[in-house]
């Protein structure tokens, strides 16, 4: 079982990678900084880490998905980020993609259980 | 505060100089804002700080993170070659220099512990400088071949772009350049550091010394040349090894080389100092001729005109080494 749980972990990893672009993508529309998104998306249910996500919203940034503007105002300076043109523009390509791809497997999974119930 | 201060420097450190104030900026407001939610479940403070630096995980795996690609002074393309260079160069170096020290010290056996110590030296000396040339020159590759990545990934690949498999004419066999570059370093070693022994050897009855074939007071500054030229052939059997097979773009390098070592090559031979100016009153001296006999008289014409027979040998060697490589190149 615990062989098991490695792979899982390994493969979740893999699978998480990309989902965490879309999950920060999507809280973007408004300004956030990158903690108060950590904290946005933990709430909805994704995990992720702040070691991972400040790199990836830099990472973005230099791709020109995101803007950022510091703001100095508040007690301690923060690095807003906000979604550019052409990252709204992928924003909505991703959706439809993920869309299509959940439905694609939904629909594997389900037969594949359906043919398991069969078999029994 | 303090072990923040050190984190964040660990992290930036292994940053490129342009992000580091920003990323710095960031970091500390992340942690700041870790620090906060913790503190406003009310725990203890002292272990805050230790658990938020341990969440995010350790200063490299962090700057791994933000730089996003690993860096390398020699790649995994370009690794397997440096490391055969590198022992075969080290191998026969210290080979040498060990055998080096028997010659030496079969031919002078009473000051076996100048040699001795000699050697020692010569190891010492010699054997990281050979390393740290070989590592320059491939980190050299590598950074001229990362940027031609680069560009190559601008082009789209089409399938038409694969090249043929080489065939047998066309291929490089490894242990032909294996043997070249052991050939180069033994001729570098031999002739920079034992260049007193290139030469007449004179026996009678025992070892009497060498009457040398080369200016021993104004050698120093021929070195470079040497180096120059042997290590020019060093890097023409690398990019042999390298490549794999002959193409155009071998070929040239290899010509460019070639032309280099030939101009260094001339420049040096033909000097006015390179060779031992009293060579053939030395060979009167250790009495291997005597003036004015007709044997004397032979080497006097050989000796004076070595200079241009040797210049021809070099020269025809390395033209047709080139013409060579066009000719495998064109081979389909």
């Amino acid at each position: 079982m615990t062989e098991a749980k490695e792979h899982l972990d390994k493969i979740m990893q893999e699978l998480r990678r990309g989902t965490i672009t879309i999950g920060a993508l999507s809280q973007l529309s408004e300004p956030q900084y990158g903690y108060s998104l950590v904290t946005m998306l933990s709430d909805k249910g994704i995990h992720v880490e702040p070691g991972t996500l400040y790199p990836l919203l830099r990472r973005l940034e230099k791709q020109g998905l995101l803007e950022s503007k510091w703001d100095t105002n508040e007690s301690r300076p923060r690095k807003y980020y906000l979604l550019s043109k052409t990252g709204k523009e992928v924003f909505d390509l991703l959706v439809t993609e993920w869309k299509s791809i959940a439905a694609s497997l939904d629909q594997i999974i389900e037969n594949k259980r359906g043919d398991e119930n069969g078999d029994d | 505060m303090e072990m923040i201060n050190r984190y964040i420097y660990a992290v930036t450190q292994k940053l490129p100089q342009s992000q580091r104030e920003d990323i710095a900026i960031e970091l500390r407001g992340l942690i700041e804002d870790m620090l906060e939610e913790r503190a406003g479940q009310g725990n203890g403070k002292e272990n805050d700080v230790e658990e938020v630096l341990l969440e995010l995980g350790s200063p490299r795996s962090l700057a791994d993170k933000y730089r996003g690609k690993k860096k390398y002074i020699i790649g995994p393309e370009l690794f397997d070659t440096y490391i055969l260079v590198v022992k075969i160069v080290l191998i026969v170096m210290s080979s040498l220099i060990g055998i080096g020290f028997i010659i030496q010290t079969i031919l002078e056996p009473m000051s076996i512990l100048d040699h001795f110590i000699d050697m020692i030296v010569s190891a010492v000396t010699e054997l990281p400088q050979a390393f740290g040339w070989a590592t320059f020159w491939f980190a050299i590759g590598e950074l001229y071949g990362g940027t031609k990545q680069k560009d190559l990934i601008g082009k789209e690949w089409k399938p038409a772009d694969l090249s043929p498999i080489p065939d047998e004419k066309r291929q490089i066999k490894r242990s032909e350049s294996i043997v070249g570059i052991i050939f180069y370093t033994i001729i570098i070693v031999f002739l920079a550091f034992s260049n007193e022994y290139f030469g007449i050897w004179v026996f009678q009855d025992e070892f009497n010394g060498v009457v040398p074939f080369l200016n021993e007071q104004t050698y120093g500054s021929y070195l470079l040349f040497i180096f120059l030229i042997f290590g020019a052939g060093i890097i023409k059997e690398c990019l042999k090894l390298v490549a794999g097979k002959w193409t155009y773009r071998l070929a040239a390098y290899t010509t460019i080389v070639n032309v280099i070592s030939m101009a260094a090559i001339l420049f040096m031979i033909s000097g006015p100092d390179f060779w031992n100016p009293e060579f053939m009153n030395q060979l009167v001296e250790a009495g291997v001729v005597t003036a004015g006999s007709e044997a004397f008289d032979t080497i006097t014409t050989i000796w004076n005109q070595s200079t241009f027979w040797i210049l021809i040998l070099f020269i025809v060697g390395l033209v047709w080494d080139a013409v060579d490589g066009f000719i495998k190149s064109r081979k389909k």
